[in-house]
């Protein structure tokens, strides 16, 4: 088994950023988006500020769960901690400015990743995704009980100003999001937290502070998902916790993650665009059961494509040699 | 001291619901290192069966138990061995997107064929109840409990004393000399899996009788699953059945003195201490 994965490896996704051209790509993709509210279409700028949204939650838990290798099925909390932050500010202190909430947001949540960090991030693998969730669920429950922030009946935000500062919002994060990843990824802590991945305790008695760089990781993930809430909270002017801690908020950029290929630079925007196409297709042509098709689009993806989209970039052999690759996970 | 000994009562009667679930859980997870989110779906279609021998052959749900059981173990086979025994060996992320995957699926599917209203099962003994002292016993919950107990029972016997349950924990320990020792690991994947999900369509029957039923219902009942698991520690009959039962005491004392919205929330706190103070739970092994 060591064998396999080894070769895996080897084949890699070219290097520790994943395909260099996937990523220039990306850019030049999320250039053309910035065209989007010009063209006056609420659907498409709606669905698109949805896809920039996504791809933020994914390259934030793609820095945890895929550079690091600590898998959070938790990290909805700090997109809802973000949202909530931004409609608290609205509902007590009147205050719309958005760069405000979302520095505000990115200031709390990398806090209570900081705080949450010390402890949850001592567990390995499977606990420490269970205790991620542990706190989703709890912080959700939580802020449903407490009426300050909103409770279980949540805040209307009135959109005061002009529509579209959200979408260039969300479009200012995803790319600040994905560059911040693309140059984490190619520095001395990029390394540190793949070395951390691969074998910690090696990493650490090679002079690596495990525990320092897997929080710092935790906080910047956290900081992208609250930024993201925090506009989510504005665009969509109302928040409470089943919408801010909702499943798909949780599970949809992971997905999307692996989708496009977990710890490459430009992975999880990838998989966003795809993902979301996908379930705009079959909510358009199948709208009583789109989601039974998803879950099964899900299924198809983890059998064919375990490794991602962008693995199929760096899959040497041809046809056969994807072929061959599908057999490594078998028993 | 009276509301404290039937919230005790009520505590445990219900924890023996929450130890079937997680056995399954615990199962598949500690053997083959599966978080199987399709726990809860599987569980739906367990009640779902029961509602259904219910409704059109009046077959009361304890005597549907065993054929809940068999009808999942036999899904759940096929399940393993032709879906997701292809990834079986992924990192963890892989197993737990394709079970969210076959979840979302399963439940939609329910959706469909039974629709998204409530439903029940109301038998004749539904609400039935005795005095024990100053404690009130329904006596639903009660055979529910001792049929939680029975079931345990049977699983550590299995395990324990049969040829495939002692290559079960065979594999779990070392998966490369079970091989050498002959034991098919395909297959034997595929009974653990099994095992689960009977043994989660056998906790959706139970459930079916104090519960209300429908499509979504398993949702709640698979994070009650993660507690109990990490209460009691991973793959363990006994932790299963004493981290259901202690998570049932504690939900039911959770909902009485700090609030009815705030009891998953105790709960999941609760998971949150056990896991940093002790991450193999109250049960298992202290070398994980």
């Amino acid at each position: 088994m060591a064998k396999t994965s080894a070769v895996l490896r080897k084949v890699g996704m070219g290097g520790i950023t994943g395909n260099r051209y996937a990523f220039y790509i990306s850019c030049a993709i999320l250039a053309v988006l910035l065209v989007v509210p010009s063209l006056h279409n609420g659907y498409l700028e709606n669905l698109f500020r949805g896809v920039l949204m996504f791809a933020t939650l994914s390259l934030g838990w793609n820095i945890i769960g895929g550079y690091t290798g600590y898998v959070s099925f938790g990290n909805v909390v700090f997109f809802g901690v973000g949202a909530t932050v931004s409609s608290v500010l609205w509902q007590h202190y009147q205050q719309q400015n958005i760069v405000l909430a979302i520095v505000l947001a990115a200031i709390v949540a990398a806090l209570m990743a900081l705080i949450l960090g010390f402890p949850i991030l001592r567990l390995k693998g499977h606990y420490f995704g269970i205790a991620t969730l542990g706190i989703a669920l709890a912080t959700q429950e939580i802020i449903s009980n407490i009426d300050w922030l909103g409770g279980g009946s949540g805040f209307t935000i009135r959109q005061a100003g002009f529509f579209s500062e959200y979408y260039y919002a969300m479009w200012a994060i995803c790319v600040i999001s994905l560059v911040a990843t693309w140059f984490i990824a190619r520095s001395k802590f990029g390394y540190a937290l793949v070395a951390i991945r691969e074998n910690e305790e090696a990493a650490a008695i090679l002079g690596v502070d495990a525990t320092k760089y897997k929080v710092i990781a935790w906080m910047i993930s956290a900081m992208m998902a609250a930024a993201a809430g925090s506009v989510f909270a504005f665009a969509n002017g109302f928040i409470d916790p089943p919408t801010s801690f909702a499943v798909d908020n949780n599970v949809f950029p992971i997905v999307m993650a692996i989708l496009g290929g977990v710890g490459t630079v430009a992975g999880p925007l990838v998989g966003a665009f795809v993902l979301t196409a996908i379930n705009e297709t079959l909510w358009s042509k199948f709208p009583q059961i789109h989601t039974l098709f998803f879950g099964a689009v899900i299924v198809l993806v983890v059998l064919f494509l375990p490794r991602g989209i962008l693995w199929l970039l760096a899959v040497r052999g041809g046809f056969r040699g994807f072929i061959n690759s599908l057999k490594a996970y078998r028993v | 001291m009276n509301l404290f000994f039937q919230i005790l009562v009520n505590g445990i009667l219900v924890g023996g619901i929450f130890a079937v679930v997680a056995l399954g859980f615990s199962l598949v997870w500690g053997i083959m290192n599966i978080i199987n989110l399709a726990h809860g779906s599987f569980l739906m279609l367990g009640a779902y069966i029961a509602y259904v021998l219910f409704a059109n052959y009046h077959l009361d749900p304890f005597l549907s138990l065993p054929i809940a059981f068999v009808v999942m173990f036999l899904f759940g086979y096929l399940i393993q061995r032709y879906i997701i025994n292809f990834v079986v060996r992924a990192p963890i992320l892989t197993t737990f997107l394709l079970t969210f995957g076959l979840s979302l699926l399963l439940i939609n599917a329910a959706l469909l064929v039974f629709h998204g209203d409530i439903k029940g099962i109301t038998t004749s003994y539904s609400g039935a109840n005795f005095s024990l002292g100053p404690v009130t016993v329904p006596w639903s919950k009660l055979w529910t409990l001792v049929a939680a107990l029975v079931i345990t029972a049977l699983m550590q016997l299995f395990l324990t004393g049969t040829k495939t349950g002692r290559a079960i924990r065979a594999t779990s320990m070392d998966i490369g000399a079970a091989q050498l020792s002959g034991v098919r690991v395909a297959h034997l994947y595929a009974i653990v899996f099994g095992l689960g999900s009977g043994l989660a369509g056998a906790a959706g029957v139970l459930v079916s009788l104090s519960y209300s039923l429908q499509p979504s219902m398993g949702d709640p009942f698979l994070i009650k699953a993660f507690v109990v698991c990490v209460l009691g520690g991973l793959g363990s009959v006994q932790g299963a059945l004493v981290g259901g039962i202690l998570y049932g005491i504690l939900e039911a004392f959770g909902s009485q003195y700090v609030g009815t919205g705030l009891q998953d929330a105790v709960a999941l706190v609760v998971l949150l201490i056990v896991l940093i103070v002790r991450p193999t739970g109250i049960m298992g092994k202290a070398t994980a």
